[in-house]
């Protein structure tokens, strides 16, 4: 099955499932099998920003007053979350869309790619103003065998789906005989249509774990510092990543939720039950990873408010929320959050930019507040 | 008569003017959220008895018998639970 950029098969979009049915032709936005996307999108929209509008200037100086060990894991938070913003500013078009089928799903996944490239976009301008010359930090995200453990990770998911999906799009399924498929690790695989949605479920499963609870890890140490008062700008700039982020994360936990409800493709729900454990895995792993992230941030020593234990009780912390959201059962002990600080960044409505400015997300220009009371006018006498 | 909200069994007043996220914070009760604004479901609650109206759209997964308190409210007695 080949893509088409147009299909002219008059098929109803609203009986399609979210991937592998007929490819998209008209966007149109008027009905929605799905209006939850819709509604993200809008959301995405209205939140865009640029990372110019936000003043760094000071951090330099702020940076320059750091001690090693704490430059350490600033830069090297750093460098992680610009690995995984740039692994989410190309992966979800890359792998999603030449297999979605409904408009207002296809138009999100390009609104959230978008926005992941600003988030790419900030960091350079976040190391731009620290560094005179921030070559050596980048060139070492691809060096630096820390990042590296994770990058093969996260990446796995997307590629094998990525390559499964060209070879079906090429070749089609009904000629392996001839043409065989040969996988990532150069073994020979019968494909399927099911099994390529096993490996869409699993490449979510991926998704919604770097989203929903790696990068929230990385929100924690970019977020103490500024607890601090140091480098508001970075933090200013990683708020509003944060209220992107919390889109994205939603709109995986949506798809996953979706499939396993059997509210779309029944093959799905099938599939989200067969590869229960293997998600379960998935998510486990992801907070394995991020602990032993938390060893490399703090191993010439901690900083004041955050270290590698606290840190790891929030990566358990964090994983039991984002797990039970998914229907699984919470796999760690922890029942509170140990940086309870946190979550007063992570409010989307008041995102304050500039000291003498607050940027409200829910603003809506020219439009005014039509409700009113008959008690608002009760002091009110002729 | 005034309203109830009762949470995992404590029972509160209800202020039918306040979301319940802003109830439950009045009492002075740990509950977790984010987003605030209903789409990133950090404040999802078992709903087990009454009814909520939605201030704003809830984009994050609920399931039939789950609320998002951030950006809900109720009139009358609810029951909720943690998760």
């Amino acid at each position: 099955m080949a893509y088409t950029t147009f299909s002219t098969l008059s098929n109803d979009a609203m009986k399609e499932p979210m991937f592998f049915g007929n490819p998209v032709n008209v966007a149109r936005y008027d009905q929605q099998k799905f209006e939850v996307f819709e509604k993200l999108i809008e959301k995405q929209l209205s939140f865009f920003w640029r990372p110019e509008e936000i003043d760094v200037s000071r951090d330099r100086i702020d940076f320059m007053n750091l001690p090693d060990h704490e430059q350490h894991i600033f830069i090297s938070n750093l460098k992680y979350q610009t690995l995984l913003d740039s692994i989410q500013g190309r992966s979800p078009n890359m792998a999603l869309l030449p297999i979605v089928s409904l408009p207002e799903l296809e138009t999100w996944i390009e609104t959230w790619a978008f926005s992941e490239t600003i988030h790419s976009r900030s960091y350079t301008h976040i190391l731009r103003n620290l560094f005179t010359d921030p070559s050596e930090v980048f060139e070492d995200i691809v060096n630096n065998e820390e990042i590296q453990k994770r990058a093969i990770d996260i990446s796995g998911y997307y590629d094998t789906l990525i390559h499964s999906v060209q070879y079906m799009q090429l070749h089609g399924l009904d000629n392996q005989d001839n043409i065989e498929y040969i996988n990532l690790d150069g073994e020979k695989e019968v494909l399927t249509l099911r099994s390529l949605k096993k490996k869409l479920y699993l490449c979510i499963c991926s998704t919604n774990a770097l989203e929903a609870i790696r990068f929230y890890v990385s929100f924690a140490c970019s977020f103490a510092f500024a607890e601090r008062d140091l480098l508001e700008g970075n933090a200013k700039i990683i708020k509003l990543i944060a209220r992107d982020e919390a889109l994205h994360l939603t709109s995986t936990q949506q798809m996953l939720n979706i499939w396993a409800d059997g509210k779309d493709d029944p093959e799905m729900a099938e599939i989200a039950l067969e590869c229960f454990s293997e998600g379960r895995e998935i998510f486990l792993q992801a907070a394995e990873q991020e602990k032993e992230w938390a060893q490399y941030l703090f191993k010439d020593g901690s900083m004041i408010g955050l270290n590698e234990q606290i840190l790891c009780q929030y990566v358990e912390y964090i994983s039991n929320q984002r797990m039970i959201a998914i229907g699984y059962e919470a796999p760690f002990p922890v029942s509170t959050n140990p940086i309870p600080w946190i979550n007063h960044w992570l409010v989307s409505d008041n995102v304050q930019v500039a000291p003498q400015e607050a940027e409200i997300s829910s603003y809506l220009v020219g439009q005014i507040n039509s409700k009113v009371d008959s008690e608002d006018l009760s002091t009110f006498e002729l | 008569m005034t309203k109830t909200l009762t949470i995992n069994g404590k029972i509160y007043p209800l202020d039918t003017k306040k979301t319940l996220l802003e109830n439950l914070e009045s009492q002075a009760i740990k509950i977790e959220f984010h987003c605030r604004d209903g789409h990133c479901g950090a404040c999802r609650c078992k709903l087990l008895s009454g009814k909520v109206n939605y201030i704003s759209y809830p984009m994050a997964y609920i399931r039939e018998d789950d609320i998002l308190t951030c950006c809900s409210k109720s009139q009358n007695n609810i029951k909720l639970a943690t998760y």
